[in-house]
């Protein structure tokens, strides 16, 4: 600890140091006079030799350890006071390492959490689910599969530990005076162990509750039980009537666990499973399996594709012609495509931002580098060791890395933050947190903080070696800015520009593209329309009698409510309808195979969406009571398979309800009305023929309510889901919704968030790109006042220099712009797939990107070129 | 920079220091003096430039350092070899010997 002592003996230290030395003198000096020297002759030659005291003073003390924590605080206090003076410089580059570090960690994130590492479950990497992919059309065909499918495949595959399979079942839990609609999965034997997640409260299914026999139990979603049950541990143990079976509620899962994204799981044995599926619409199971370790992918995606084709030669109406089973990470697979792809273009975007933006961090340090080039030299000829002027760089580094550091970790929480609630619903899995990714925010801070230190340590390393003499003659007063920083400074900004350029034009497209897409005619009313998902207990509802027994009341009752025009059921709603069938045209032969999507309705579907009929009528109440075989056409079906004849009368053949469990015998429909068209297949996509045919027809034990009122249709909930509870209390209402919000939810927040966020991260490298062409024509023209000053003398009109600034502004500009178009084609081309309605080379886009870019940089070289004009000849001369 | 040359002789200058005071306790004027007599003023540096690497060899505890009155009953700092300090200097004696073994064999045999 001696170290400690002399810490606190500081005086006592430097005394000792002194009198070491003059010691040392002393007996020098004491020897010469021995030897014959006079007096000062012996001082002079013993100072001579010995050298100067004060110098090695220094360098004892930095030899020792507390001295060198000294000096490191005072080279902390000197940059900081030299960051404070230059409080411009120090901000700027702060806050763009801030904001590259903050954006780009909060994209990273939400990327890896939603695609990597979305799931709590056990083992999740090696999770998959199996598509049957259509060769002929490129797309999937299915990834569900029947009971009896899904029990061949853990027979005979050699690639899957273990695997597990879930339903969706709409679960109606009956209460005393009112009811509550849950989302159920019923789930395989095994499957929560498979998932590996344990309970939270009480247990999980336990092997003995998937057998046959065995007492039914569920258990509870941890979010469901704090919404819909308060909370509440005394509900363990307890029965509950769901869709009329008692089950007792054996635990609450932990609060990720979200299986299917359901309100609860119920156990099924695999005999049940066969039985407890009945109509064509459900008979498939979702099915998700655990790759053996060792198992690739590919490896599995062959073995199920064999499995696959013997599984089709006993059910080939269940696969297309050609197909093959792909087998894909389960993360990945949740995820749809389409925002997949958009998660990856925005990292890109956001991996450019970082690029830019650490690229204005090292130009700012270059600059202020090149204006401290005689501060160097001045202080290494007074005696600066080459490490210590290192060492203070450093710290200065130091000092501005570990502001943008933070600053940017605050970025990347409320980016973060912001991120996870704005990211439309059912683009993830119900299972994901998006939160700060530590590992991702280590990456980006080492990457800005590596800027920041090798940007700023080259300028120090190369003034430490610089010829003193030349620097100190030259500093301040170049000519136009030559040599290599210089270079290396523009050619960052070009650069910088060429990114900026690509992200907004990439902006750009996507809010052609937006626009587009919103304002797609929709060709029905989707304003005061309350809509709501009537799942009917198929126990009690079997046949289309009991289905119309329900429903012609319920429409009855509902257009008696005061705030009602009308209420209509259909099959499903647009813009996404529903089953396409092949069809049969009475006395008509055709080349190819002719479809139609069918739906089914009640006879005010067209009054309730507002879609007009342009010849004949709706189905007649009588027709739709009989359920006799009448049948609504579009404009679309009318123009493709009847051109120019009267379609009314005619009759069409829907072979799709001859192949149905339950079929419809004899399914020939009379023709009764056309109707205009409207969006059927969603918004990017033309119009499919479809045909509409009294609900009554067949019974289908799921369908949709819509309700047109007079006001805001939210506010009806309550007054319809009364209407409802009054016709049948077994029967709730599945997410009531104004349908406008629904279509928006559905169709357009997807490619709003996208628009949004690539905005944002095109603002943002529009900003920077600003800073860094302000800062080094603010630089470059400072380090001309000299040449201005001379030119001026000489008679140049303040227009000539003004002129020779902004032409070498748009210079740097214009070759970031040729090169940034060519990347921005490159990355177009790349995106084509999410742009609609919007070519991937839009002039017009491109040339509104080319001016804003162009005047903003135009304009932040405008300040600089403003103050050289202003330059007094006499002080610019003076001015060194 | 004259301080690149120090750097270059750094290693070598620590050595001699270590060997000379491994005779005994000596004050750095001595020790000066000692390296003078002994290269027979080979060594051109100056004097004071003794002292910050006796400084940074105590900070090593390679050197302990004591303050005693000399033959002349002035007060000196004294320098000894500690024991960390011998097993530095056999380590750097034999490094050096290794080194000038190499540099002489190639001299005499790279004709």
């Amino acid at each position: 600890m001696r170290w400690l002592r002399r810490l606190g003996h500081k005086p006592l230290v430097e005394k000792r140091l002194d009198s070491e030395l003059h010691f040392h003198l002393e007996q020098q000096i004491a020897d010469y006079i021995a030897s014959g020297l006079s007096p000062a002759e012996a001082r002079r030659r013993a100072n001579l030799e010995f050298g100067s005291v004060e110098g090695f003073k220094e360098e004892c003390r930095e030899a020792r350890w507390e001295n060198q924590l000294d000096i490191f605080i005072r080279d902390f206090r000197f940059a900081l006071r030299g960051l404070l003076k230059d409080r411009r410089f120090a901000f700027v580059s702060i806050f763009a390492l801030a904001l590259a570090i903050g954006a780009s960690t909060a994209m990273f994130s939400v990327v890896d959490n939603a695609l990597f590492e979305p799931f709590p479950y056990k083992d999740q990497k090696r999770l998959v689910v199996v598509h049957i992919r259509d060769l002929d059309k490129t797309e999937d065909y299915r990834s569900f599969f029947t009971m009896p499918e899904i029990e061949e495949i853990r027979k005979q595959n050699n690639v899957f530990e273990d695997s597990a399979g879930n339903q969706q079942d709409d679960v109606v839990q009956m209460g005393t005076d009112t009811n509550l609609r849950l989302d159920g999965n019923f789930v395989t034997p095994g499957s929560l162990d498979f998932l590996g997640v344990p309970a939270l409260l009480g247990r999980s299914l336990a092997d003995g509750d998937y057998q046959p026999g065995a007492p039914p139990v569920f258990v509870l979603r941890y979010k469901t039980w704090q919404g819909k049950f308060n909370s509440d541990p005394g509900a363990i143990g307890k029965t509950f009537t769901l869709n009329g079976v008692a089950r007792t509620l054996v635990g609450v899962m932990s609060p990720r666990f979200a299986w299917g994204g359901a309100d609860l799981w119920i156990p099924c044995s695999y005999e049940a499973a066969q039985t407890l599926t009945s109509g064509q619409f459900d008979k498939y199971w979702g099915f998700v399996a655990r790759l053996k370790s060792g198992v690739s992918v590919n490896e599995a995606s062959a073995e199920m594709t064999l499995i696959a084709k013997r599984l089709a030669t006993l059910n080939p109406k269940d696969y297309p012609k050609h197909f093959d089973a792909n087998v894909e990470n389960f993360g990945h697979a949740v995820v749809p495509q389409q925002f997949r792809n958009s998660l990856y273009l925005f990292l890109v975007a956001v991996s450019l931002l970082l690029l830019i933006g650490c690229g204005n961090v090292a130009n700012l340090l270059l600059a202020r580098a090149t204006t401290r080039q005689k501060e160097f030299a001045v202080r290494a000829a007074l005696g600066a060791g080459r490490h210590r002027l290192i060492r203070q760089l450093l710290v200065e580094s130091l000092l501005l890395a570990l502001g943008g550091a933070l600053l940017g970790v605050l970025f990347a929480w409320a980016g973060v933050r912001v991120l996870s609630t704005s990211m439309p619903d059912s683009t993830v899995a119900s299972e994901t947190v998006i939160e700060m990714n530590p590992p991702v925010l280590v990456f980006a801070l080492a990457i800005g903080v590596g800027t920041i230190f090798i940007f700023g340590l080259v300028p120090a390393l190369r003034a430490s070696r610089c010829d003193l003499q030349d620097s100190l003659r030259d500093a301040g007063k170049g000519l136009s800015g030559t040599g290599s920083h210089a270079r290396l400074r523009n050619s960052v900004i070009v650069l910088e520009v060429a990114l900026s350029l690509t992200l907004l034009f990439t902006a750009g497209l996507f809010i052609r593209s937006f626009l587009a897409l919103s304002h797609v005619p929709l060709g029905f009313g989707i304003d005061h329309v309350l809509n709501a998902r009537l799942p009917l207990p198929p126990n009690r509802y079997k046949t289309s009698a009991q289905i119309a027994a329900f429903y012609r009341p319920l429409l009855e009752r509902l257009k008696s409510v005061p705030g009602v025009t009308s209420a209509a059921t259909s099959s499903s709603f647009p813009p996404d309808d529903c089953c396409p069938s092949e069809i049969e045209i009475t006395g008509k032969a055709h080349e190819q195979k002719p479809t139609a999507t069918v739906q089914l309705s009640s006879e005010d579907y067209f009054q309730v969406l507002r879609i007009p009929f342009i010849e004949g009528r709706t189905f007649l109440a009588d027709e739709v009571n009989d359920a006799r075989k009448v049948a609504v056409i579009n404009q679309t079906f009318r123009s493709r398979y009847f051109r120019n004849e009267n379609p009314i009368g005619q009759r069409v053949h829907l072979k799709l309800m001859e192949t149905l469990p339950d079929p419809v015998p004899n399914a020939w429909f009379e023709i009764v009305g056309v109707v205009a068209d409207a969006k059927n297949h969603r918004l990017e996509n033309p119009n499919d023929p479809e045909v509409w045919f009294p609900y009554t027809v067949y019974p289908r034990p799921a369908w949709a309510l819509l309700v047109r009122t007079v006001n805001d249709p939210a506010k009806m909930v309550e007054a319809v889901g009364k209407e409802v509870w009054a016709t049948d209390p077994g029967v709730a209402m599945a997410d009531p919704q104004p349908l406008e919000r629904i279509l928006d939810g559905s169709l357009l927040a997807q490619p709003r968030f996208g628009l949004w966020l690539v905005t944002v991260f095109s603002t943002i490298g529009l900003i920077l790109v600003t800073i860094g062409v302000y800062s080094v024509m603010a630089y470059s023209t400072s380090r001309q006042t000299h040449e201005f000053g001379i030119r001026m003398a000489l008679g140049a009109e303040a227009g000539d220099v003004l002129g020779m600034v902004l032409r070498k502004g748009t210079k740097l500009l214009l070759g970031g712009i040729g090169i940034g178009l060519v990347v921005s084609f490159a990355v177009a081309r790349s995106i084509v797939a999410q742009l609609w309605g919007v070519s991937a080379y839009d002039l017009l886009t491109l040339v509104a990107v080319v001016v804003l870019l162009l005047l903003v940089g135009l304009a932040a070289c405008w300040i600089p070129a403003r103050r050289a004009t202003r330059v007094d000849p006499v002080t610019a001369l003076r001015y060194e | 920079m004259p301080s690149e040359k120090n750097d270059l002789h750094r290693g070598t200058l620590d050595m001699l220091i270590l060997k000379v005071v491994a005779s005994g306790p000596l004050h750095g004027y001595a020790i000066a003096q000692r390296l003078n007599q002994i290269s027979k003023d080979y060594f051109q540096v100056p004097q004071g430039s003794l002292y910050p690497a006796l400084h940074r060899l105590e900070e090593r505890e390679w050197l302990d350092a004591e303050w005693k009155d000399t033959s002349t009953g002035r007060e000196a700092k004294f320098y000894t070899l500690t024991t960390k300090g011998k097993k530095q200097l056999e380590a750097e004696v034999l490094g050096w010997e290794r080194l000038s073994d190499a540099v002489s064999l190639i001299l005499r045999t790279a004709d």
